[in-house]
């Protein structure tokens, strides 16, 4: 199944200014434009690439970051694959404010299992000489928050950005094939209950 | 969706386009002047029949009048006339209908033809009359397809339910549009959304003609889709985007290129591009994002360019007049148009489609015969006023709009003498309608001058050169004399009127990326499509976008149209061409229709008198409120209403009390009447 070419969701979110636009048009179109208007509601582009033997098609979902936006862009976080969470090290605000983003997309993402479902978080901005946040304070956040994988990435000189979004395919196929190793016992639970239960009684 | 359609017969029932020029000996028969007729099941001894007659007749009143026949009322049936050197049109349809609106419709169909096909003496010359039949078959269809009677009626755009959707996508779309405009050789665009739109930098008239393309290539991608062929977003410049040649008028390009799109500035003025892209990135943040006071709406963007503007072009009158315009395309109006705004304004009125205010020579004679001609086609004065918008560092006419016009008309006719770039400007006033009398006048001279080697430029000219092509026809109204006067001496009879003429043609491109649903239609100069960088910014910068915004406009309901809440209205703004109605599209009740016949009627005579503000229609059962001004046209319908009517007007009759309801009811619908 996964060896078929298959459409990844992957959601950008992240407070307004971090640079989650320019990061998903480094990586799809390897441009930076420093004009960008500010993300209205929702966009995306597709991007296709192999990881690790598995042609994916990567649906990369760009959010507006302001408050102000919020009813324009959470009916879209339905039926994500994988969450990257976005700060800018610049801003200590922003890295503040992962823990409200990764609560509101499970929140409106109806994410069943919160402790399992791949986020990444992204530092970006490294280009920035004057950072607000320490790699270790973020790394630190990442461990304590459920061990999500953590990349400082530059959209600007393109540092780390397609690491950062590989990343999150290996990361949405390995909870796949978790999923695909679970399910099976789960139906085979289903169906051995009424088994047992005539069996005990 | 705007669904093709079979012609509604109220509306059309007969079409021909006829050629005179093919029919001048005693012995030509009349079938080699048909060029187009409709329905094609006519036998060929009545088509001939109907149009030797009807060619005959209006060419024998125009003769005796000096001017070109609009309207012949029949018993039964009425047909909107257009003659332009020797082609005539007819549209026949039920007399009923507006003559204002049958106008409309004849002239959106030539203007299609037209758009999309090149001068029509041209494509008949190109091209086999089967081929162009198809043409005008579709166009037909088209403009019948989809939308209800009173869009009809009133000529205007389908437009996206704008009280069902977050007005934040409506910014969205602008803000696409504007994004697309940072290339320089892209001029202006709109996005539709299923037939609709959603927001547009044309002028109306040009918005309608695109969404023909729209609605043509949305049925092909059906059926390339139905066959398993499917295009993918992500693939660079896939199969969704196209790329057609359109024609269009000097008139429209002017609109395009001058304010409120002020592209003959961001054309002029390469150098000062860094400076621009400062000020567009300024422009390209939201409205509640940035913290300097400066306006954002989109269409707003000439403000910013100001400067620019008058460096480039330091003596131009449009460009002066962008400097302290604000067209402001939102519905509310609420941006009155400042004095020096009237050139733009007319611009739009004049490229517009038919608006009632422009009306008002026009009397419900049975033949109606009148020296102002149709409102929307190309018109000499337009070509006039080509010359204008390119006229690098013209002659200034400065001052107002009166003390303008005669500078103008001066600076037109001894830069006509030249033939060349160095014009003198016009002020776009002389575009509305009131006015074209005086104007064919005063543009006489011009006519008669003006037979010189440019000629053929007209529509001849396929190859394009962008803005020098059309400078170098500068001198428009040649071109315009030569294509319409083959022969035009014979049939017009010196009766050669402004409306009589072609306009020379500008070629151009349609550029559509189709998203689903959704596309984004471009104008853009024709050396775009070899551009592949500039063709590739556009791409990229509206992709993303683009998905999103469909995404949005799918996700969001159709909206059950809201509670009747007792009354029916209808609200028309002329000058962008829309209509918000609480009006279901479907056949309605014995009230809804005649709430449709009711504003339709005083539609007419508003189009007639100029000076009629007011208006109560009623019947036994019910009574329609109509008023209007010049911007906008509104008609309200109290359901449930008891018409205490006793025949004389006393002040207890309900009828009175229409108007204060009107204003009260229709303030949540972001109609203001008071």
């Amino acid at each position: 199944m996964a060896s078929k070419s298959s459409l990844l969701k992957v959601i950008l979110l992240g407070d307004g200014g971090v640079g989650k636009s320019s990061l998903m048009n480094r990586y799809v179109t390897n441009k930076f434009d420093t004009h960008l208007f500010h993300t209205i509601g929702v966009e995306f582009l597709n991007k296709d690439l192999e990881v690790d033997g598995h042609m994916v098609t990567m649906q990369i979902w760009d959010t507006a970051g302001q408050e102000r936006f919020r009813s324009l862009r959470t009916p879209f976080y339905r039926g994500s694959d994988c969450c990257l969470l976005t700060f800018s090290v610049d801003d200590s605000q922003s890295f503040l404010n992962l823990a409200n983003w990764k609560k509101e997309f499970i929140y409106y993402a109806d994410v069943k299992e919160p402790d399992s479902f791949p986020f990444v978080v992204l530092g970006n901005k490294l280009d920035v000489i004057e950072r607000q946040v320490s790699t270790e304070e973020a790394q630190q956040w990442c461990r304590d928050n459920g061990n999500h994988p953590y990349f400082e990435t530059s959209a600007k000189d393109a540092t780390n950005v397609a690491a950062a979004f590989e990343e999150a395919v290996r990361r949405v196929l390995a909870a796949e094939d978790r999923a695909d190793h679970l399910i099976p016992t789960d139906t085979v639970n289903l169906h051995r209950k009424p088994r047992s239960s005539t069996s005990c009684c | 969706m705007a669904v093709t359609a079979t012609p509604d017969p109220r509306w059309c029932s007969y079409f021909f386009l006829y050629d005179g020029s093919k029919v001048k000996e005693e012995g030509d028969p009349t079938r080699a002047g048909i060029c187009y007729f409709y329905p094609k099941e006519t036998p060929l001894e009545q088509q001939e029949l109907l149009c030797g007659q009807l060619a005959g007749v209006c060419r024998c009143v125009s003769e005796l009048s000096s001017s070109p026949v609009r309207l012949l009322r029949l018993h039964r049936r009425k047909f909107a006339i257009c003659t332009r050197g020797d082609f005539l049109w007819a549209l026949g349809c039920a007399v009923d209908i507006p003559d204002i609106s049958i106008h409309g419709f004849l002239e959106q169909l030539i203007g299609l033809f037209c758009f999309y096909n090149g001068t029509v003496r041209e494509s008949y010359q190109l091209r086999s009359k089967e081929e162009l039949a198809t043409q005008w078959g579709k166009y037909l269809s088209h403009l019948q397809g989809g939308a209800t009677e009173l869009h009809h009626i009133f000529s205007c755009l389908r437009t996206i339910d704008s009280t069902h959707i977050d007005p934040l996508l409506l910014l969205k779309a602008a803000l696409i549009l504007q994004a697309c405009q940072r290339c320089p050789l892209v001029l202006a665009g709109c996005i539709l959304y299923c037939g609709r739109v959603v927001s547009t930098q044309m002028p109306p008239d040009l918005t309608a003609k695109v969404l023909v393309h729209e609605t043509e290539a949305y049925s092909q991608e059906l059926k390339s889709l139905a066959n398993g062929v499917t295009p993918t977003d992500s693939a660079p410049l896939s199969s969704s985007v196209t790329s057609i040649p359109v024609f269009l008028t000097p008139s429209e390009l002017h609109a395009l290129r001058c304010p409120p799109v002020d592209w003959a500035c961001r054309s002029h003025c390469l150098p000062l591009q860094d400076n621009r892209t400062k000020k567009s990135r300024l422009l390209s943040r939201t409205l509640s994002d940035t913290p300097d006071p400066e306006p954002e709406l989109p269409g707003l963007d000439t403000t910013y360019r100001t400067p620019e503007a008058q460096q480039s072009v330091p003596g131009s009158t449009h460009s002066s007049v962008s400097g302290e315009t604000r067209f402001s395309p939102s519905p509310s109006g609420d941006a009155p148009f400042p004095q020096d705004c009237s050139g733009s304004r007319d611009q739009v009125l004049a490229n517009g489609t038919p608006r009632a205010s422009a009306q008002k020579g026009s009397g419900g004679q049975d033949e109606e015969i009148s020296g102002a001609p149709l409102p929307a086609p190309p018109l000499e004065g337009e070509s006039g006023e080509n010359r204008e918008s390119h006229d690098g560092g013209g002659r200034g006419c400065g001052g107002d709009r009166s003390k303008q016009r005669g500078g103008c008309v001066a600076g037109g006719q001894a830069a006509n003498g030249e033939t060349g770039n160095e014009t003198g400007p016009r002020g776009a006033g002389e575009q509305s309608d009131e006015e074209q009398p005086e104007k064919s006048d005063w543009q006489e001279p011009n006519d008669s001058k003006g037979g010189s080697e440019d000629e053929e430029g007209g529509g001849r000219r396929r190859e394009q050169r962008g803005v020098n092509a059309e400078q170098r026809r500068g001198g428009g109204v040649q071109g315009v004399y030569s294509e319409g006067s083959r022969g035009n001496q014979g049939t017009q009879g010196g009766t050669s009127t402004p409306g009589a003429l072609w306009p020379p043609l500008v070629v151009m491109a349609l550029y559509q990326h189709r998203v689903r649903g959704l596309v984004l239609a471009l104008l853009v100069e024709p050396n775009f499509q070899s551009d592949a960088a500039a063709m590739e910014e556009v791409h990229h910068s509206s992709l993303a976008s683009l998905n999103g915004l469909e995404a949005h406009l799918r996700s969001t309901a159709a909206g059950a149209p809201g509670p009747p809440g007792g009354y029916t209205f209808a609200h028309y703004d002329s000058l962008q061409n829309t209509l918000t109605t609480n009006l279901s599209g479907g056949a309605g009740g014995a009230l809804e229709r005649s709430f449709v016949r009711a504003s339709s009627l005083l539609h007419s005579h508003f189009s007639q008198a100029v000076t009629l503000q007011e208006a109560i229609v009623r019947n036994a059962g019910s009574a329609v409120y109509g008023t209007r001004s010049t911007a906008q046209e509104t008609y309200f319908l109290q359901q449930g209403a008891t018409v205490r009517n006793s025949g004389v007007p006393t002040p207890q009759d309900s009828a009175f009390s229409l108007p204060g309801k009107a204003r009260h009811r229709l303030l949540k619908h972001g109609v203001n009447l008071l």
